[in-house]
């Protein structure tokens, strides 16, 4: 449904936008690692033609603006408490990473506002920095905050601890595997834009954003800068993607409002891929040390993971991923009597990360599947075999895992013979002597994965339903698409529910005047899951709500009136209503609420990997995934997100990776002309299934989508490239698998061999 | 000050501009043409991607002063009298694009790509979208909407 | 970008003119590399001073055994030219390979060279076949032309024309990607010619050079298994996050065999 707007360039992004009488802001950057700010001088620029005012860390700081939310709110390990630094929206007493902002300069052009932040001077005494998270978190690293000592903020744990020392001591074997889920950047297409106005006589914010919906955006920011939520307005058009980077509040917001109130112009930003690589919150980031223990028959008996994860200089308010993802499908899909996992959260003179699409998800599941496939090389053990064996059964479910989720169901055998033979897992071997003979090495990699979604933090999900005279069915949702077309995808459950042509529904997101609407951002894989659902029952709801007043121009009881193919009938009038007619005074709206639990997509996916030995260069040659998404509404959309997951993952697996210089903390990849990006041919299309066992969970029957392709790509892919290695005698390499790596792995592997 | 006089989707235009303006901060500031995007700063990501005198070209690494003169042909110039071009009904139908950010710039590059070889192999799919990025589809079904859209035009061709 | 003026030369000898006028002046041909770093203010002229529509600098043909490319001929344009296919099918192919289809309808053999980026493709295809580069006041040969890192023999105010390749009896180019910018990370142009084997390596060095040491060998027999064992002094070659010297050698050499492998019209 959106598609037209879409191709045609009529849509609106956050570029888009502009307003009457507005000011163009221009942000003075942190050129360094780690500082204490001297002094900012902005005398100069101040004086320079067409610039309206400079803001600085003094003016955050005297409004407020200075103490981000966090999302690690729970008891960390001894009931150790988060320790988050603060974090002024400009920053004042010092620059803890390359990029941070320092102040913002307003002008009546973009032009001269950048012209005159050359002219800002800031002083600063510069600090040693650390980049990497164990070396920030060692005696003797410096020391980013007062209040963060060692640069732990928080040390936290799950499971227990004595079991599983007891079930390594009588294992038969134990493997073990320590592993990096390297940094990233999301990049999403559409650099961020912001236009902040402020309204003196109402004392309030309209901002011009682009978000994954309002909601958990405008209670960030009430957070941040003290404004109530009530006095903060959100105008979102088009966004072009976001895969959990546009969720949080950004110091950025609150800088243009300041610059908004200070100058009583709306003030315009609109970021450089540069800033957006250096300053848009990055993904993954942890190290992962692991281990698996096995008894005689290769079945799972334990698992120890200890983690450190890698927050940047501050704890951004979307961050709870990391741990709470990574905990709750900690066993995978797999049966796994006992289980311990330490997390020790650092901060480090880097940009703060956040989530990212699976946002933990992916981390776990990479971690656990390339313990599983190492387990099956160190016991020569055919890989799916080994995971066949430690299935959780199909009568177990509804299963309650060591960590306390419950997954609803599942058919993992099914999955698996469904992948297996989609992927030719026998034919293999003779795929790879063909390979060979071409002179090139071939891997085949397998992971079978779960992950939750859907639930979220909000305390429900609410939609609002709006019924017009012509029959004309209009969704209102706080959930925002960022690409995941719910203009089509909701309008589907609905014009479904109501029995109507699809074009007689449309929705509305993030509606200026719905916006005191309850419910989730999009993230998590959960608007078809929470809003989906209520879209469901709000249409329902609507049946129910036209059926006195259909009855009564009937002429017959409520309860013989039936619904069907927009009309109200009864058995006893010959005649119709038509659902429009319901709305002829006036327009009809319903809401709905409601509030799920997780639901538990999962998948088998399998790659295959061609080396160039020459090179070292990788080439995926084939990729199967077969995937229990639950009920699907519209497969072409659910292909696409599929499609888009695999391929972020397959590109952190070969080549993304965000560097930041060890010495001096400079951010290395700050372009994309050194940050790798996925370009088309990086996957053959995909052979692809379903395998849906409806979710118990919502009354639609879907599971959440958005995140699976990557967190099955993550292992198989690397489980791939590490089994065509094998042969050659080499061990775990950590991503990114790019040429020069595998080339040197290959190489001394040779000259060793 | 630079004065052009430029033709973008068959309309003249006379402006007086900064001699430092891009063509994409013309097209998109003065023209209010925002159907090409900007989503880098080094030449990489192809979201701008538009037609000078028939071929593509980023227009956020070119001045305007550079196109005077020529004839300009964006996203905005592509559908005809409310019908969908070709190569923009493929999109849509082969669902070759989520967000839509990168998509007027692949459309863009689609259609040069076309214009040099109207029948591709996915090869030369993959070289001809060198200059494209995007973020969602995994490319594999902007892959196909090119093929589609290469069908649909040689059909039209006929 | 900072502010700047835009001159649209009307000649070649006017816009030398210009530049002797105005020192702080750049010469822009079809921008590719000057638009970016302008944008990214690493650069500050007072005027850039438009070249690329000049009739003189327009042009591919081939006389008296020489490919004769005027400087201000885009990418695509070499790489389809049916003249540059006949004479010089590796430096088609070479032309080819360069950015993307964008930047090749926009980029000049000139602007590449003058600009003379360490990674780029034509200076390997320059100095592979011993061109001769022609200026507005000169010939310079392709091994005195090249001089290391954006650097090259040409004064101020002094602006290519047309590059004279000398046409080889066989040549190759074989290039790695860069996986990030699509430069070379590797690119190994390599030319029987009247004068002998030529070997010139791009991206792997701080500026493209010749690999005198496979030359020779190859000059006894121009065969893969002679580049085997070469001394390649991996020291000056460069190392950054995307590949150390001892890959980028490894990479020169297996560019090298897979150049001499389409020579021979081997895969």
């Amino acid at each position: 449904m959106e598609d037209t707007r879409l191709v045609t360039g009529a849509g609106t992004f956050a570029a888009d936008w502009n307003v009457p009488g507005q000011f163009h802001g221009y942000f003075v950057r942190s050129d360094r690692a780690h500082a204490e700010i001297v002094a900012v001088n902005v005398e100069q620029a101040l004086k320079h033609a067409g610039v309206k005012a400079v803001v600085t860390g003094a003016d955050a700081v005297r409004a407020g603006y200075v103490k981000p939310l966090h999302t690690l709110n729970f008891p960390g390990k001894g009931g150790m408490q988060t320790r988050a630094p603060e974090r002024p929206v400009l920053a004042h007493t010092g620059v803890h990473f390359v990029g941070e902002a320092v102040a913002l300069v307003v002008a009546e052009s973009a032009e001269a506002a950048q012209d005159a932040a050359e002219l800002v001077e800031v002083r600063y005494r510069d600090l040693p920095a650390v980049v990497s998270p164990e070396e920030a978190l060692a005696p003797g690293a410096p020391q980013l905050h007062e209040n963060v000592p060692g640069n732990l903020a928080l040390e936290a744990e799950v499971g227990d601890a004595a079991a599983v020392e007891a079930a390594f001591a009588r294992a038969a074997h134990v493997t073990r595997l320590k592993v990096e889920v390297t940094r990233v950047a999301p990049n999403p297409m559409e650099p961020r834009a912001y236009i902040a106005a402020y309204d003196a006589r109402a004392d309030s914010y309209m901002l011009h954003v682009c978000c994954q919906g309002i909601t958990t955006l405008r209670r960030h920011l009430s957070a941040y800068t003290g404004v109530p939520e009530e006095k903060l307005h959100f105008e979102v058009g088009d966004v072009g993607g976001g895969f959990g980077q546009r969720t949080p509040a950004y110091p950025e917001h609150g800088a243009l409002m300041l610059a908004a109130r200070q100058t009583g112009r709306p003030v315009r930003w609109v970021s450089t891929r540069a800033e957006g690589i250096a300053c848009d919150t990055h993904g993954r980031a942890n190290v992962i040390d692991g281990a698996l223990a096995l008894d005689g028959d290769g079945r799972f008996t334990a698992m120890r993971l200890d983690w450190v994860n890698d927050m940047g200089a501050y704890l951004s308010p979307a961050s709870m991923g990391h741990i709470r993802n990574t905990s709750t499908c900690m066993t995978g899909v797999y049966r796994i009597p006992a289980l311990y996992a330490t997390y020790r959260v650092a901060l480090t003179n880097t940009n703060p990360v956040s989530s990212y699409r699976g946002a933990g998800r992916p981390d776990i599941a990479y971690a656990v599947e390339r313990l599983v496939s190492q387990a099956a090389v160190d016991l020569k053990m055919d890989a799916a075999e080994l995971r066949r064996r430690n299935f959780i059964p199909r009568e177990a479910f509804p299963y309650k895992t060591p960590t306390g989720s419950t997954y609803e169901n599942a058919d993992l055998l099914g999955l698996l013979d469904k992948a297996l033979k989609l992927a030719d897992w026998k034919g293999y071997t003779k795929r790879r002597a063909q390979t060979e003979r071409a002179g090139k090495l071939r891997g085949i990699g397998i992971a079978t994965v779960i992950e939750n979604t859907g639930a979220g933090q909000a305390p429900k999900d609410e939609v609002e339903l709006e019924l017009d005279a012509r029959g004309t069915v209009t969704i209102y949702t706080v959930s925002k698409s960022q690409g995941h077309g719910h203009e089509t995808t909701l309008a589907m459950i609905v014009a479904d529910a109501l029995e109507l042509p699809l074009e007689r529904v449309r929705v509305r997101q993030c509606a200026l005047e719905k916006q005191q609407l309850v419910g989730g951002h999009t993230g998590g894989s959960r608007t078809t899951v929470g809003a989906g659902s209520v879209c469901h029952l709000a249409a329902k709801k609507l049946i129910e709500h036209g059926r006195p007043a259909a009855a009564l121009e009937l002429g017959v009881e409520p309860s013989q009136v039936e619904y069907a193919k927009g009309e109200y009938r009864s058995k006893e009038s010959k005649r119709a209503v038509k659902l429009g007619d319901i709305a002829r005074a006036k327009p009809v709206s319903v809401i709905a609420e409601g509030k799920f639990g997780s639901t538990f997509p999962n998948g088998c996916h399998i790659a295959e990997v061609e080396i160039d030995p020459g090179t070292g260069a990788a080439a995926i040659a084939s990729y199967c995934a077969v995937d229990d998404i639950g009920t699907v509404i519209n497969h072409s959309v659910v292909e696409g997100q599929l499609h888009g997951g695999v391929a972020q993952g397959a590109g952190q697996i070969l080549g993304e990776k965000v560097v930041y210089d060890r010495g001096s903390g400079q951010l290395l990849t700050g372009s994309f002309m050194d940050y790798y990006m996925p370009r088309a041919g990086l996957l053959p299309p995909i052979r692809g299934a379903e395998h849906p066992t409806p979710s118990t969970v919502s009354p639609l029957g879907v599971k959440g989508v958005g995140e699976s392709g990557c967190t099955g790509s993550l292992p198989a892919v690397a489980n791939a490239v590490m089994d065509a290695l094998a042969p050659l005698g080499v061990g775990h390499i950590d991503m990114p698998l790019t040429p020069a790596k595998l080339w040197h792995a290959i190489h001394s592997a040779r000259k060793s061999g | 000050m630079a004065k052009v006089t430029i033709k973008v989707n068959g309309k003249n235009y006379t402006k007086a501009v900064e001699d430092r303006m891009l063509l994409v901060d013309f097209l998109r500031d003065e023209l209010k043409l925002t159907g090409t995007h900007v989503g880098c700063d080094t030449s990489q990501c192809g979201c701008c991607t538009v037609h000078i005198d028939g071929r593509a070209v980023k227009s956020c690494s070119m001045l305007v002063a550079q196109a005077n003169g020529t004839s300009i042909v964006t996203i905005e110039g592509m559908a005809k009298g409310g019908k969908l071009h070709p190569i923009q009904r493929a999109f849509s139908e082969c669902h070759g694009l989520q967000c839509g950010f990168c998509t007027p710039g692949m459309i863009m590059a689609t259609a040069g790509l076309l214009k040099d070889n109207p029948n591709p192999t996915d090869e030369q799919i993959y070289k001809g979208l060198e200059g494209n990025l995007c973020r969602c589809t995994g490319y594999i079904n902007i892959v196909k909407a090119v093929k589609m859209s290469a069908k649909l035009l040689r059909g039209k061709a006929r | 970008m900072y502010s700047l003026s835009y001159v649209k030369a009307k000649s070649l000898k006017e816009a030398a003119a210009f530049l002797a006028k105005n020192p702080e002046a750049k010469l822009l041909a079809g921008g590719m590399t000057m638009i970016p770093t302008l944008k990214q203010r690493l650069a500050r002229p007072t005027h850039i001073v438009d070249i690329a529509a000049l009739p003189e600098l327009r042009g591919i043909a081939a006389k008296g055994g020489r490919l004769v490319i005027g400087a201000g001929t885009k990418h695509h344009d070499v790489a389809t030219s049916a003249v540059v296919r006949k004479a010089i099918p590796a430096l088609a192919g070479l032309a080819a390979q360069i950015g993307d289809p964008q930047v090749r309808n926009r980029g000049t053999i000139g602007g590449s060279l003058a600009n003379n980026d360490p990674a780029a493709d034509y200076p390997a295809a320059v100095l592979g076949l011993g061109a001769t580069v022609v200026t507005t006041q000169r010939s310079i040969a392709a091994d005195d032309f090249f001089q290391g890192l954006f650097a090259t023999a040409l004064e101020e105010g002094e602006v290519i024309v047309r590059v004279e390749f000398p046409l080889p009896k066989r040549a190759a180019y074989s290039k790695f990607h860069h996986p990030a910018s699509g430069y070379a990370m590797a690119g190994v142009f390599i030319a029987q010619t009247a004068g002998g084997v030529r070997v010139a390596v791009t991206g792997a060095g701080p500026g493209v050079f010749r690999w005198t040491a496979a030359e020779a060998a190859l000059a006894e027999s121009f065969k893969p298994a002679a580049l085997e064992g070469l001394p390649l002094d991996a020291s000056g070659l460069n190392d950054d996050i995307h590949a150390d010297r001892e890959y980028r050698a490894n990479l020169v050499r297996v560019m090298a065999k897979r150049a001499l492998a389409k020579i021979s019209g081997k895969k």
